[in-house]
């Protein structure tokens, strides 16, 4: 196992770690990834892999129109809005 | 003992309680907050429409099947125009506009909700103590050390607390590795997780979309065959949602099983556990036993790799289901200069350190160098895992295990998270394999905590399931 960038692990996911608890996560990743690092032993050369369990549930249905995700609904939620948008801090220059 | 959702509604149909008395008895035990059960207890003016409805159907003597029950509802379930929290501080302003398609059919049903259940936040944990609204108190004490208050499990920890209680019926929960059926252990009650794919999960706040499946928490099988009935349909929101023809889980779930049953044992699961974990199995053998059913030994070659897979398929599906946490659309936002700025922030403030460390976990394996060797890798065991399952249930009815390794512990007690995750690893497999398996009560501890075991069954086969589990729970019965 190589060592894991723990900057980089946390801009991916888009959070900003302080500086104090780097360490912490960091340690605590390490531990995880060397505990699940048993997996590499098993044989699945040929083995696909499995996405859905049941791996039968097309269901096909009528494409009737429906009223659902009004923009008010939607933008009930939002922190900030303007007119029917989310508002966020101007984005391009 | 407790009432039965059968008993209550034979009482509210013989007119001895009225919908209203009944609800005002569950709200003033769910109001008291002894074991901090509940992240919010709906108050009864916004509930009065429907006790005064419930009321008027059994006054013209056409009551739906869950008439008046009062019902607790993982506080992960969306529910229109109630707080829905997921227990995280990122969640803490959400007010949902629609309801989740399995809380909708229990409201079709008829029955009335006291409240949302405190869990772990967004259900990743085994004790309830990560969540944002503080932990929940087991209502169970170990009788040789009274006053340690013990966690109550996870990620359901407060909808099996208040089942335990009294402040609800039965309560509504989400199993991913065990999430249902660890804490009904833990608490001394019934967990079912259904078959994945049988209850939609539309409208449930997302974990990892693969393993996420709602089910029920309660006092007795008889009570879960009656909140399956409701819950069990196919949903077209919902695109892993089977099509499969559903049973009635209530007919006929006293009765024996028709047929001659094999339980098939894994002698694996009983390495190294405790002299109270296999008087569980020992108990329940021998009280199956006196109705012809044989067991035989068998034994799984993937079980070493199930926790590995599932701490590897699980924050991965996490980490990507969390990303819509931005600060931008719901949820709280904590403001910053550049949009980069409020996504960074807010997500940091808004995550506790489980869901924090998961997102990590998740987005290193799904990281480019390591995708191959973690998440690919881990999506192929798991089809060996699934397959090792349909291997064993080719010569067995059903699968019986001990649901969890211990007791339940007390609060604070578990620091590390690996130790943590461990205590999943009787019900993660099945998770893995999408398989159906019910918690029911079994004996209890020398403490005096209750304890309780597993069976597995078939895919869809929730009703054969729920018999062999009732036939099972008459025997084991234990007062409190």
């Amino acid at each position: 196992m190589s060592d894991i960038d723990i900057k980089r692990i946390s801009y991916l996911a888009k959070l900003k770690l302080p500086s104090e608890k780097e360490e912490f996560y960091s340690n605590s990743l390490k531990d995880i990834i060397k505990w699940v690092d048993n997996l590499k032993k098993v044989d699945t050369s040929k083995t696909e892999p499995l996405h859905n369990v049941t791996e039968k549930t097309v269901s096909i249905r009528n494409d009737e129109v429906s009223k659902s995700n009004c923009v008010d609904d939607v933008l009930s939620n939002a922190p900030e809005r303007a007119q029917n948008f989310f508002k966020v801090p101007k984005v391009v220059e | 003992m407790k009432n039965s959702i059968s008993q209550i509604k034979k009482a509210l149909i013989e007119k001895k309680i009225s919908v209203s008395e009944l609800y005002d008895e569950y709200l003033a035990k769910a109001k008291s907050g002894n074991n901090n059960s509940f992240n919010l207890v709906i108050d009864r003016e916004n509930n009065i429409s429907s006790i005064n409805d419930s009321q008027n159907r059994y006054d013209n003597g056409n009551p739906l099947p869950l008439d008046g029950i009062p019902l607790g509802i993982k506080d992960l379930f969306c529910t229109k125009g109630i707080r829905t929290t997921a227990s995280s501080k990122i969640l803490s302003n959400f007010i949902p506009n629609y309801e989740s398609f399995v809380t909708q059919q229990l409201l079709n049903d008829g029955s009335i909700f006291i409240g949302k259940n405190n869990c772990d936040e967004f259900a990743m944990g085994s004790s309830n103590e990560t969540s944002y609204f503080g932990p929940v108190i087991n209502p169970w004490k170990n009788k040789n050390s009274q006053k340690d208050n013990l966690v109550p499990g996870g990620s359901s920890g407060g909808s099996a607390a208040a089942v335990a209680e009294g402040s609800c019926v039965a309560s509504m929960g989400t199993d991913t590795g065990g999430s249902i059926r660890q804490p009904a252990s833990l608490c001394g009650i019934v967990g079912l997780k259904p078959t994945f794919g049988s209850c939609s999960r539309w409208g449930i706040v997302a974990f990892a979309s693969s393993l996420d499946q709602a089910g029920p928490l309660t006092n007795c099988v008889e009570d879960a065959a009656y909140i399956l009935n409701s819950i069990n349909k196919h949903d077209f929101n919902d695109s892993t949602s089977s099509n499969h023809q559903r049973e009635d889980y209530l007919t006929d779930i006293n009765n024996s099983l028709e047929k001659k049953i094999k339980i098939g044992i894994p002698s694996d699961y009983l390495e190294d556990v405790s002299e109270d974990i296999l008087n569980q199995i020992d108990n329940t053998k021998q009280a199956l036993s006196k109705h012809g059913i044989e067991f035989i030994d068998v034994e799984f070659k993937t079980t070493e790799y199930a926790l590995s897979t599932y701490y590897i398929l699980a924050p991965a599906e996490a980490s990507s289901n969390l990303a819509r946490y931005d600060g931008v659309r719901y949820g709280i936002r904590e403001d910053g200069e550049s949009l980069d700025d409020i996504y960074l922030n807010s997500r940091t403030k808004g995550f506790g350190d489980e869901v924090t460390r998961r997102i990590l976990i998740g987005a290193y394996v799904l990281s480019a160098g390591y995708y191959d060797a973690y998440y690919r890798q881990a999506q192929k065991v798991r089809r060996l895992i699934k397959n090792d399952f349909q291997r064993i249930l080719n010569d067995v009815d059903f699968i019986l295990t001990p649901t969890t390794p211990n007791e339940a512990f007390k609060i604070g007690d578990k620091l590390d998270p690996i130790s943590m995750y461990k205590n999943d690893i009787y019900t993660v497999p099945t998770s893995l394999a999408g398989l159906p398996g019910i918690s029911i009560p079994s004996g209890l501890s020398k403490n005096g905590l209750p304890l309780g075991v597993q069976f597995i069954g078939n895919y869809f086969e929730e009703k054969t399931l729920l018999q062999l589990a009732a036939l099972a729970e008459k025997e084991l019965s234990f007062n409190e």
